[in-house]
Parts: structure tokens; C-alpha cells; sequence
């Protein structure tokens, strides 16, 4: 946390800019004290020159000076102001926290309302009641300032409350004060830690704000708020006598506003992109241009045709790595394809490059022709067109794949309104039609409602619906029901089959999980490392060749399984895109693998019955014995 | 801050997956129903707290607004006319019987009754305030989108860069400062703009510069931070996949979760722009609520300074009241809440 609060410029502005403060607030009032309080009626308002750097006020002061030398009191009261606020605001939010549901409720409510106090304003009714005079300044800004502690507090504990550890000590019996200190304390410190930097800073301009009014210091103590005061009185004659106190309250605020943005940083790097940690090493080894090793026979009128398909990322300078590499598929009307993987084996951004979802600084390349449109041939209204009215994509999570601030109808709808140009009432009817089809009951009522008012398997419906609005020709179901229920999946595929028998609509259906490919496809393509190893028809799926195939193929539990023998992991992990091994990018896991796979990556090659695999060892004639190669393996072209 | 949070949930329903049962009562009965109760309460503690002001002087008011020169029959004058000389509970019901009436008491400055003070000066402070407000919500919400849309996926890195380097600066810098940069630019220098005073368009000009430009700042970096989250969504990625005009993505899908999170803070820096008028008013010399208070508290004008707290509190729990609504006509879930 430390190394990284410096390695951000504002984190390191931040703290110089503190200590600069400190240093001045502590030193100045004994060093420069005599030349501040020098009174010089002759020199008054003068504007700046060598001897007074901002000029002097009407009483012949060096404003310059006597900016130094008010740090202290200006700081002393701000770290006063906030020392209250902490004192009066944690254990007032960390205690209504911890009160009983519906007393909470009430307090927490009744303390959003008095965050929307300006501070100001509290801080002049303590001036009111007391004398105006620093004591009420401090206090009146303090207690202003602790309602947001008190929030921060509260938030902190409400989120922390229901952790294990804290119903533990409950059950254990310690008391709420003790609680609150032992437990509850350390763990949002760092949060706090934040939240008071923040509140000097904004104490500083709150109370430069009262002195200003002349409701806060009062002469002769002098702070940068009543300097400001005597400035402004001044302004047509020295108006620096004015912007300088200004400029070092807005510094001041400034440097403690960077401190506390430095630590929120460095104990929240992942909310905080591009603070360090964007120097991509260069090690990565970078993918050649894509080879054409594919020998691919497009089906005759397909409805999907991808063809060399890429998808790179930048990494470091000027470099890209591949994620997706060469990646052919096709599509007949009706057909459903799996497309099985582990993750990062590139599935998921293969369908998003298909339906042109993949974001900057991502970049797509290869052909991809929907229903006979080659979509980078066409204009972009083209594209809009074609994807628009016969592709859909149907979303892993169906929780955040709604907008939970649009109806359902309208989100049913846009799509045809937009595409087919469907009145409102048409499109209104077909979105009941669909939702009926996707067995929904009660259509009519869903339109009308908002996704948060659905369960996750309604939700996956509505989205299924969603997609079939354009009667598309291609489905493609990302990880359908990976966020679902074990029964929800079942309905879930079966709508899926369903649709693709009623409707000869063809699907694509991604997971991780062979059993449900296999159940669900006609055919399977396995990917690894960004291509594609295998692709082999779903009943045919014993007879699969790729050694990374079989592992999968052992990892899927059956009836036959006997439960003492255990499951089939596949050892190590899959690599990164960056260190994707040369040659087989499988062969260090795989406990078949030659030499020759550790130097040359095998291409994708058809075998004797019609499946296609890149593997040396299953294409091969000297496949050793024993190894789990099924099947006649050929070294054909394939062409 | 984001709204957007789901709570993660499980569909432990049945394979029927039955309906949840309809409410018996419309949401929007019982939120609203809500929010009146606890505007009423926060109210009635408004009126208390303004209603202590007097009483909580520790000490005799009547010698500490009289001041130590003030005869005995002075002092005991300005305990009667705060009413602080009677029995707790008949100042408490004196208090409520008159504020239900209209009467606010009587200045002890220029024995005008507060009303008319307050009618006086409500509407300068209301203007400057009103059209801070305006502006700064013109600017901030189509700008930050904007510039979410233009700095999204990480591109166009430079304007990101000098944005949010301009932005924190401004966003630092206090109503103070601004107004005393602005009238030293345009009033002293340039001279296009009257240094202070109240009167037509042209003195308005710098004192709602000075109170916006903070709030604009930080709800443009908001707004901006905000865009880029929405665009992340998922629920942004499923309206791409239906290949809708960009009109329609904005408008329909970005803009509403956007407004959200700025209408969330929308309350905060109403806060802001109120205490700003208080500071501005003073610095350019203009007429209006915060003079007024500010006045008060200094000549110690104990009724003046009671009705102008109450009046600036009622403002700004109102407008939280009116934020409230907005944020749940504009997402739903806050009903239920």
C-alpha cells in the first residue's frame, strides 16, 4: 500500500505538500513573526514589490509574512475542526449502524438529511448561540463536518456488520463498545484515513469561509479567511492583498485533497486504472501474422461463416498479442455448434467478435459473413442492419445483462422498432408473443415491469425473448445459464432447444462445460489457448482425438462413474495470451507430447472420419501404444 | 456511490418458478408515504433546533444582546420580546402558534417583521442560487457524457489527461477564491463586468460564475466516470448487440443511470450553492438572504437570524425532498427501498 500511494504523482504532490504545510505552520510564527506584525501606517496598501512580495494592508503589514505566519492558527483550527468531527461523527455513524433494523433505518435516514446541511450554515448558527470567536468556528465547522464521518461510518460498519468475524464475536458475547473498538475500528481505518484528509481540506475552505464573513477569528488573531476579509476591503487598490490568501487557501485544500486521492489509490488500486502498473513488460511474444493453416470447406448457404478469425490486444509499446488466433467456424441453418473451453481460452471474445462487441483497444480481424453479408465489406449501416435483424447474442449473467432503469417492453421493443420498423403497437404484440414463447406467465404484465422485479430465470427468458424479436437465423448463448440455478439450467436449455426446433433458428451455445455441450450441439468445437484443437461431432465425442479433448471428456462425471474412483483433473493451468508456449500450446500438460510439439504448433487437420484436430501425436501413423488416440489418424491435407 | 450494485441472488425457485406475489399496496403509495413522514419529522426538528437558537445563549440574552452598558430594564425588555422571561413549554407553544400563523417576530434592528425581510431579500439569493443550479446542471450532465463517450476505452488519452488535471484544480477551489479571481479578471482588469452590487443581468453574471464553477467541475468528472461505468454495463453491451443508433444508447441507456448518480450528489451541492450565495453575496457586495444572516449574526438579531436559518433549512430539505423523487421516477428500485 505504501509503495503504491508513491508511486502516483498525486500521492507524492500530496505528501511534499503536507509537509511543506506543516513545516511552515510550526516554524513560520517564531522565524518571520516580528516581520508579520510589523506595523507601518506609511507603507499601507501598497501592491507588491521586492521588499513585500503580495504587497502590505491598510496598516502597512507584509501580507506575504503574514500568509506564513497565519498557517498555524488557519491549520490548528481545521485539524481542530476535523479532530471534532471524528470524535463526534464515527461513533455516532458506526452506533446507528449497529442499532436494531428499525431504529437504523430511521437514524440513517434522518443523517442523509443533515449531510445536505451546508456547513457553512451550521458553523454561523454556532456563531449565533456563541460568541463568533475561533472557539465556535472550531466547534461549528466540526460538528457540520461530522455527519459525513458519521455516513462513511455507518456505510463502512453496515457493510463489515454481517462478516463472519463480527457475528462471531457477537455469538461470543463481547459487548457493542467493545465491539465497535476492537473489531470494527481497524477494519475501515484505511477508509476513515481518507475520509479525514478530505475534511481538512474541506474544514480549511469552510472556516476561511467563516472568518471571511467575519463570524470566525477574530482581530487580532489573524487566519487566511480574515486576511481574505481585509483583502477584499482593498481590492480596487491591492487586489493581491486578496488573491494571495485566496491562491494559499485553494493550495492548501488542494494539497490535502491530492493526499487523501494518494491514499485512496493505494488502498483501492483497482478502482484508480492508470496509477501506476500500465508498464507492460515486453516479454510477450507476439504472434506472426495469421496463418492460413486452416483447410476449411464452407457449408453451402450458411447462416454464420467465420474465417481466420482474430482478436489482439495491445500489450506493451506498439506490440499486440493475439487472443483469439485464426479461429474458422461455420454455421447451417438449424445447426446447433458448441464451443467448449476453459476460461481464457478465448470463447467468450470469439462470439463478441462475431457480433462486433469487442471494445477499443481491441481489434478484430478475419471474415465474418452472416447470412451472406461479409459484414467488413459493407457499409457500417450494413453491419448495423445485418447483425440487427439476424443475429442475437443472449448473455452469461442475466442479473446485469437488463437495464434495470428501462421497462422490460421498451427493451423488448427498440430492437424491432428499430430494425423492422414496427409501430409501437406491432412491436408491443410481437414482444407478448415472445415472451409467451419463452413461457413466461402472464406477458402483459412483464412488459410492464422493471428487471429487478423478475428472478434470475425470468430475466434469462426475457433475454432469450430479447434475442428472437428480429427472428434471428443465429443464436449465440454465451455461458446461458452459468448464473442459474440447477434447475433453471434445465428449463433454460430446453427452451434453447425448443427454439432451435420450432424455429430453425442455428445456435451457438459457449461453455465450460462439456456435458452440457455435448448434451445440447450436433457438433463441438473445442478451443485452447485462442484456437480452435477440435472439432468433432457431439455424438461422436468418445471417438475425440486431441489429448486436451480427452481430459475434458474425463472431467465430466456420469451415472457409470463409480464415486470412489476420483474425477480426472487436468494438471497445470492453461497459459496466459502472453506466454502462450511455442509450438502445441497444450504439450506441457499434456502427458502424450513429442518433441516435435514443444518446436511446431500442428495444424488443424481433418482425419479419416470427418473430425478435424491439431494434434502431432493423434495425426501421426507412430501414435505410441496405449495412447488415447481413436480412430484411424491420417497426415492428410484435408483439402 | 453507484446505484447500480445488485445484490447477488439466487433463483432458488421451483421449476415453475412462480410469480412473486403482486404488493397489495402500489410501491409508489408507500414510498411516498415515506418520504412525507420523514420530511414532516425533519421539519418539526428544524422548527425545534431554530426555536433553541435563543434559548441555548449561555447565559442572560438579554445581557449579552444588550450588551454590558444596557440598563437592567434594557436587558429584561429583550428577554421579554424573545420570550425567554416566560415558562419552557409556553415559549415552545408561543413559538409554534406564531410560526403557524406567519410571524416570524420583528428585527430588533429596524423592527421590520422578518417576513418582510425575508420577502425582501429571498428573491436576489434565489436568483443567483436558481440559476447556479441551471447552469450547473446544463453544463455538467450532456458535457460529462460527452466526454465519457470521447475519453471511452481508454481513448483520446490526452483529453482525459488535461481534463481531470483541470477539473481537480477547479473542484479545489473555493467560491472564495473564484469570485476573487473572477472580479480581480473581468471587474478590475477587463472591466466587463460590475465589481458588486445588485441590479440587472450584468451583476448576476460573476456571482453565479463564482458558486458554479466548482460544482461543475466535480459533477463533470462525476458524470464523465459515471458514462464510463454505464458503457462498461452489460446491460450497455446487450443494447449494442441490437445494434441500436448511438441516439438511442445514450439517451435511453447510458443517461438515466448517469442522472442517477449526479442527482445523488445533486442534493450535496445544492448545500454548496447555498452556503456559496451566503459567501458570494458578501464578497460582491450583493443583497439577499445571506447578507441578511450573516448581518444579523453580527448585530446578534436573534429573530432575523431564527427566520433566515429556518427558511435556508426548509430550502434545502426540500430540494433533497425533490431529488428524492427524481432519483425514483428515474430508477425504480429506490421505491421499494
Amino acid at each position: 500500500m505504501i509503495k503504491s500511494f508513491f508511486r502516483n504523482a498525486n500521492g507524492i504532490a500530496g505528501s511534499i505538500g503536507v509537509l511543506l504545510i506543516a513545516a511552515v505552520s510550526i516554524f513560520a510564527p517564531s522565524i518571520w513573526g516580528k516581520k508579520a506584525h510589523t506595523i507601518n501606517v506609511v507603507n499601507g496598501d501598497k501592491g507588491p514589490s521586492g521588499a513585500h512580495w503580495l504587497g502590505t494592508d491598510r496598516l502597512g503589514h507584509d501580507i506575504f509574512y503574514q500568509l506564513l505566519v497565519s498557517t498555524r492558527l488557519t491549520m490548528e483550527m481545521a485539524l481542530g475542526a476535523t479532530g471534532i468531527a471524528i470524535l463526534v461523527g464515527i461513533p455516532l455513524g458506526a452506533g446507528a449502524a449497529l442499532l436494531p433494523e428499525r431504529v437504523r433505518m430511521i437514524a440513517l435516514r434522518a443523517l442523509d438529511t443533515l449531510i445536505a446541511f451546508p456547513g457553512l450554515l451550521i458553523a454561523i448558527v454556532f456563531a449565533a448561540v456563541l460568541d463568533p470567536g475561533k472557539f465556535s468556528a472550531v466547534l461549528g465547522v466540526g460538528i457540520g463536518l461530522s455527519f459525513s464521518f458519521a455516513r462513511v461510518a455507518s456505510s463502512l460498519t453496515l457493510a463489515i456488520r454481517d462478516r463472519e468475524f463480527i457475528s462471531a464475536a457477537r455469538v461470543v458475547g463481547v459487548g457493542r463498545t467493545r465491539l465497535m473498538v476492537r473489531h470494527v475500528l481497524p477494519n475501515i481505518a484505511d477508509s476513515l484515513a481518507i475520509a479525514t484528509t478530505v475534511s481538512i481540506a474541506a474544514a480549511i475552505v469552510t472556516m476561511a469561509g467563516l472568518s471571511f464573513l467575519g463570524l470566525g477569528v477574530q482581530l487580532p488573531s489573524v487566519d487566511w479567511g480574515r486576511m481574505l476579509t481585509t483583502g477584499v476591503q482593498s481590492f480596487y487598490l491591492t487586489p493581491f492583498a486578496a488573491l494571495g490568501p485566496g491562491i494559499a487557501i485553494a493550495l492548501a485544500a488542494l494539497v490535502f485533497g491530492f493526499f487523501g486521492e494518494g491514499l485512496a489509490r493505494a488502498a483501492n488500486p483497482v478502482l484508480w486504472p492508470g496509477s501506476g502498473g500500465d508498464d507492460d513488460s515486453a516479454t510477450a511474444t507476439a504472434d506472426g501474422p495469421p496463418t492460413v493453416d486452416d483447410p476449411y470447406e464452407p457449408v453451402e448457404d450458411g447462416v454464420l461463416d467465420v474465417r481466420d478469425l482474430t482478436v489482439s490486444f495491445p500489450s506493451g509499446r506498439k506490440r499486440r498479442q493475439q487472443v483469439v488466433r485464426g479461429v474458422s467456424l461455420d454455421l447451417a441453418p438449424g445447426e446447433t455448434l458448441g464451443i467448449v473451453g476453459e476460461s481464457g481460452s478465448g470463447k467468450s471474445l470469439t462470439a463478441l467478435a462475431i457480433a462486433q462487441l469487442v471494445a477499443h483497444p481491441g481489434v478484430v480481424e478475419g471474415r465474418i459473413t452472416v447470412n451472406g453479408t461479409e459484414l467488413q465489406r459493407v457499409p457500417l449501416k450494413e453491419v448495423d442492419r445485418t447483425l440487427g435483424t439476424s443475429l442475437a447474442v443472449v448473455f452469461q449473467d442475466p442479473m446485469s445483462s437488463l437495464n434495470p432503469a428501462v421497462k422490460i417492453r421498451n427493451q423488448l421493443i427498440e430492437g424491432v422498432r428499430r430494425h423492422r420498423g414496427l409501430s409501437r403497437a406491432e412491436a408491443v404484440l410481437a414482444a407478448r408473443r415472445r415472451l409467451g414463447e419463452v413461457n413466461l406467465p402472464t406477458p402483459e404484465r412483464q412488459l410492464e415491469r422493471y428487471p429487478h422485479e423478475l428472478s434470475g430465470g425470468q430475466r434469462q427468458r426475457v433475454l432469450i425473448a430479447m434475442g428472437l424479436m428480429n427472428e434471428p437465423n443465429v443464436l449465440i448463448a454465451d455461458e446461458p445459464t452459468t448464473a442459474l440455478d440447477v434447475t433453471v439450467q434445465a428449463q433454460i436449455m430446453d427452451l434453447l432447444a425448443g427454439i432451435n426446433a420450432e424455429h430453425n433458428t442455428a445456435v451457438v451455445l459457449i461453455s465450460h462445460n462439456l456435458g452440457l455441450i455435448s448434451q445440447n450441439c450436433d457438433r463441438v468445437l473445442v478451443m485452447y489457448a485462442g484456437r480452435v484443437v477440435e472439432e468433432v461431432a457431439a455424438d461422436r465425442l468418445t471417438e475425440a482425438e486431441h489429448p486436451y479433448t480427452r481430459a475434458l471428456l474425463g472431467a465430466v462425471p456420469d451415472m457409470a462413474h463409480s464415486r470412489e474412483q476420483p474425477l480426472v483433473s487436468i494438471p497445470g493451468q492453461m497459459p496466459d495470451a502472453r506466454s502462450t508456449p511455442v509450438g502445441c500450446a497444450y504439450h506441457p500438460r499434456c502427458p502424450l507430447a513429442v518433441p516435435r510439439c514443444a518446436e511446431q504448433r500442428p495444424p488443424l487437420q481433418l482425419n479419416a472420419v470427418g473430425h478435424r484436430v491439431a494434434c502431432w501425436v493423434a495425426n501421426s501413423d507412430e501414435a505410441p501404444a496405449g495412447a488415447a488416440t481413436v480412430g484411424t489418424a491420417t497426415s492428410g491435407d484435408g483439402a | 456511490m453507484s446505484a447500480m450494485t445488485e445484490v447477488s441472488y439466487s433463483d432458488g425457485a421451483a421449476p415453475s418458478e412462480p410469480l412473486r406475489a403482486p404488493r397489495a399496496t402500489n410501491p409508489w403509495v408507500a414510498f411516498v408515504r415515506r418520504r412525507i413522514i420523514s420530511v414532516v419529522v425533519i421539519l418539526l426538528l428544524l422548527a425545534t433546533v431554530t426555536f433553541s437558537l435563543v434559548r441555548l445563549i449561555p447565559g442572560d440574552p438579554g445581557v449579552i444582546i444588550g450588551g454590558t452598558a444596557s440598563t437592567r430594564a434594557e436587558q429584561m425588555a429583550i428577554d421579554h420580546r424573545l420570550g425567554v422571561d416566560r415558562p419552557f413549554l409556553t415559549q415552545y407553544w408561543t413559538y409554534w402558534s406564531n410560526l403557524l400563523h406567519g410571524d416570524l417576530g420583528r428585527s430588533f434592528v429596524t423592527n421590520d417583521p422578518v417576513t418582510t425581510i425575508l420577502k425582501q431579500n429571498a428573491g436576489a439569493s434565489l436568483q443567483v442560487a436558481g440559476l447556479a443550479l441551471l447552469l450547473v446542471l446544463a453544463v455538467s450532465i450532456p458535457g460529462g457524457i460527452a466526454l465519457g463517450a470521447l475519453t471511452r476505452d481508454r481513448r483520446h488519452r490526452h483529453v482525459e489527461n488535461w481534463f481531470t488535471g483541470i477539473a481537480s484544480v477547479v473542484g479545489a477551489m473555493p467560491e472564495l477564491l473564484v469570485a476573487t479571481l473572477l472580479a480581480y479578471a473581468f471587474a478590475l482588469q477587463l472591466k466587463v463586468f460590475p465589481v458588486g452590487g445588485t441590479g440587472g443581468i450584468n451583476f448576476l453574471v460573476l456571482p453565479v460564475l463564482a458558486i458554479s464553477l466548482r460544482p461543475i467541475a466535480i459533477l463533470l468528472r462525476l458524470v464523465r466516470v459515471e458514462t464510463l461505468s454505464a458503457l462498461a454495463t452489460d446491460y450497455v453491451r446487450t443494447a449494442r448487440s441490437k445494434r441500436l443508433p448511438a441516439r438511442t444508447l445514450y439517451l435511453r441507456h447510458v443517461l438515466p443511470n448517469v442522472v442517477t448518480a449526479a442527482l445523488t450528489i445533486g442534493g450535496l451541492l445544492f448545500a454548496d450553492l447555498i452556503a456559496g450565495t451566503v459567501i458570494v453575496e458578501t464578497i460582491f457586495a450583493r443583497r439577499g438572504l445571506g447578507t441578511t444572516l450573516v448581518n444579523a449574526v453580527l448585530s446578534r438579531d436573534y429573530p432575523v437570524i431564527q427566520g433566515m436559518v429556518l427558511v435556508l433549512g426548509v430550502a434545502v430539505v426540500f430540494a433533497n425532498a425533490i431529488v428524492d423523487f427524481l432519483l425514483a421516477s428515474l430508477d425504480p428500485r429506490q421505491v421499494s427501498r
